[in-house]
């Protein structure tokens, strides 16, 4: 059975795997859509883990054995992944002369999300960093079992802040699949709009962040300006500042988009001053020598570790599901993916500031060809029992949420595959070599969730 | 020195388990439109320096202890400040498996903004609010709480916000 796995990974892209309580999950992507292979456990509940050879699957793999008491066989880091009754599990250490040990958090002296990392240095280098989560860990996938599907749409748009759009839309696409609906081109141009709109506001945000790891007052004031700017206008588009259940399934909310000139408009105002911020950010040539080289990733370990959206496209790879596998509007309106090889912070902002003007490009054309488009109701959709696996392209890579449905129409399982959960091995590769006081830099390049990494 | 420091509030966030949407709205409060500094209210790193705790989230397992030591660690007199839903015990995680029954309930947060997540303004109006919880505090001669639990004892119990109002919000901690 592993070497068909080993085939597939070759073959396909690997998304992730999780256990339930018979069998295991693989799941990956080819160009015709998403699959998964699955294998019964057995009274043994023993499974060969596939970690050595494809490192992606490391934290998949921990998790199978920290909640589906999987055995996994020759997993090479075996510790549990998540905090066990309360109890972190003890970090990796580099160890020599004159390396030095510290740790930081789960509290943060900022607003952020609660996470541990233990870094090894010798002097300013790092020689290794342990990045332990799981403090945000509230058990979501178990209290979504046994949810009619309707119901759980709300608990899943609030998961985590920062991706929600995009996870609502990957649940919305399972559930569709499965109930073999056809979606009108009015909604598909809507959801186009509010996940552009979803990218728009993290992307100018991350930018923002990064400035602000770099030293630069007025990069980050501005950008959180704009970043403002582009919450109210997700507001005025969707009715909620981050588009909480502005996607659910079977259609968008009911103040979805219902007035389309004055969102034009805004758009119009925004972009012109994200314009202006955007080359102000990218002429200042101390800020962005900043950037430069620090928390480089190569293509080899971005592979690995099984990279997705800007992290991995700013590394040479290729990969953006709005091209890779066109889907709703996408299809009409093709998206343009950013691209650069460098693998540095640079390049990952670089990246995303390209993206930014493509959203803005996107979400015009989108919003022109409303006017025009009767945009209909959400549907009423039967979901009949069955597996299905959504996949889109959140403004931080590949959002996967894999459904099991029953016979009643309830969640028998739900698992969310988020793209910080890919990405977060590897900021913590990419800290080697860099000094400590560059990891914010490092860390706000990436700009991962933490919420959608622990569930 | 109450005077002296009658107008500026020392504030410190600690997510416990929040789903990052109340962090990007009290992210808002250092931008150019809302921006707390003009008030004299600053977000600090440290909770030694911090008047307010500003807590979200259900409560995970793995925060319990951490967000307790937090509290512990800040300068009396101080208050806690829930910010969502979440924090009120009223999110979508509630009780699951891993969650407990809301930061600012089990931390003893004198007040609590609601929302899913709360605005800006919203927010505004309860560091508003905790401000004004924090000046009758140190105005009543009391050293504040040593421990959460004299929190609740003692001065406040929490104040669930359906409809956020700063002036009715202050006048009924007042009355607590």
């Amino acid at each position: 059975m592993s070497e068909r796995l080993i085939a597939e990974c070759r073959s396909a892209i690997p998304l992730g795997a999780y256990g339930s309580e018979h069998a295991s999950y693989y799941l990956f992507l080819s160009s015709s859509g998403a699959y998964a292979i699955s294998t019964e456990l057995g009274a043994t509940r023993e499974a060969p883990s596939l970690a050595e050879t494809f490192p992606l699957f490391g934290w998949d793999e921990r998790e199978m054995q920290d909640e589906w008491a999987v055995r996994m066989l020759n997993l090479p880091d075996a510790r549990p992944l998540r905090a066990q009754n309360g109890v972190m599990p003890e970090a990796v250490l580099a160890n020599g002369t004159g390396v030095m040990h510290a740790v930081v958090g789960p509290v943060h002296a900022g607003i952020i999300e609660p996470g541990r990392f233990t870094f090894s240095s010798g002097g300013e280098t790092v020689v290794h960093l342990d990045a332990q989560l799981s403090y945000a860990h509230r058990g979501v996938e178990q209290k979504l079992a046994g949810m009619p599907v309707l119901d759980a749409a709300p608990f899943v748009a609030r998961i985590c802040g920062g991706c929600s759009a995009s996870r609502s839309f990957s649940y919305a696409r399972a559930l569709e699949t499965l109930a073999a609906v056809e979606i009108d081109p009015g909604v598909d141009l809507a959801r186009l709009v509010v996940a552009e709109l979803e990218r728009l506001y993290n992307h100018l945000a991350d930018l923002a962040a990064s400035a602000a790891a770099a030293g630069s007052g007025p990069g980050f004031a501005r950008g959180m300006a704009v970043k403002e700017r582009a919450m109210r206008l997700c507001q005025l588009a969707s009715g909620h500042r981050l588009l909480f259940d502005a996607i659910v399934p079977g259609g968008v909310s009911a103040p979805t988009l219902r007035d389309i000139p004055p969102v034009l408009a805004d758009l119009s105002a925004l972009r012109t001053a994200v314009e202006s911020y955007l080359d102000k950010l990218f002429a200042n040539v101390s800020l962005v020598a900043r950037w430069h080289g620090a928390g480089i990733v190569d293509h080899a370990t971005a592979q690995a570790f099984g990279a997705v959206g800007p992290a991995q496209r700013a590394s040479k790879g290729q990969v953006d599901i709005r091209t890779f596998v066109p889907y709703g509007a996408y299809r009409s309106i093709p998206a343009r993916a950013a691209y650069a090889s460098a693998g540095d912070a640079f390049a990952r902002c670089r990246v995303k500031r390209d993206e930014i003007r493509e959203s803005f490009r996107l979400i015009g054309e989108a919003l022109r060809q409303l006017e025009t488009t009767p945009r209909p109701a959400a549907k009423t959709i039967n979901v009949p029992a069955g597996f299905s696996i959504g996949v889109t392209e959140g403004p931080r890579g590949t959002e996967t949420v894999a459904v099991h449905v029953d016979k009643t129409g309830r969640l028998e399982r739900i698992h969310v595959i988020s793209a910080s959960y890919r990405n977060w091995p590897i900021v913590a590769r990419a800290m080697d070599g860099n000094i400590v006081p560059d990891f914010p830099l490092v860390n706000k390049s990436f700009n991962l969730c933490y919420a959608c990494v622990d569930r | 020195m109450a005077s002296f420091f009658r107008k500026s509030l020392g504030i410190r966030h600690l997510s416990c388990g929040s789903c990052n949407g109340c962090e990007h709205e009290m992210s808002a409060l250092n931008n150019a439109y809302y921006d707390i500094t003009r008030d004299g209210w600053d977000i600090v790193a440290s909770p030694r320096h911090a008047d307010v705790i500003t807590v979200t989230g259900p409560m995970t397992e793995t925060m319990r202890n951490a967000s307790r030591d937090t509290i512990e660690a800040t300068s009396r007199p101080c208050v806690v400040l829930g910010i969502g839903d979440c924090a009120a015990g009223k999110g979508p995680w509630a009780g699951a498996s891993s969650a407990g029954g809301g930061a600012a309930i089990e931390l003893f947060g004198g007040i609590v903004v609601r929302g899913c997540p709360p605005t800006p303004e919203d927010i505004r109006a309860g560091l508003k609010a905790a401000a004004s919880l924090l000046s009758r505090r140190k105005d009543s001669g009391a050293a504040g709480p040593r421990h959460p639990v004299e929190i609740q004892d003692e001065h406040s119990t929490a104040i669930l916000w359906e409809e956020p109002s700063p002036d009715g919000a202050s006048d009924e901690a007042s009355s607590s």
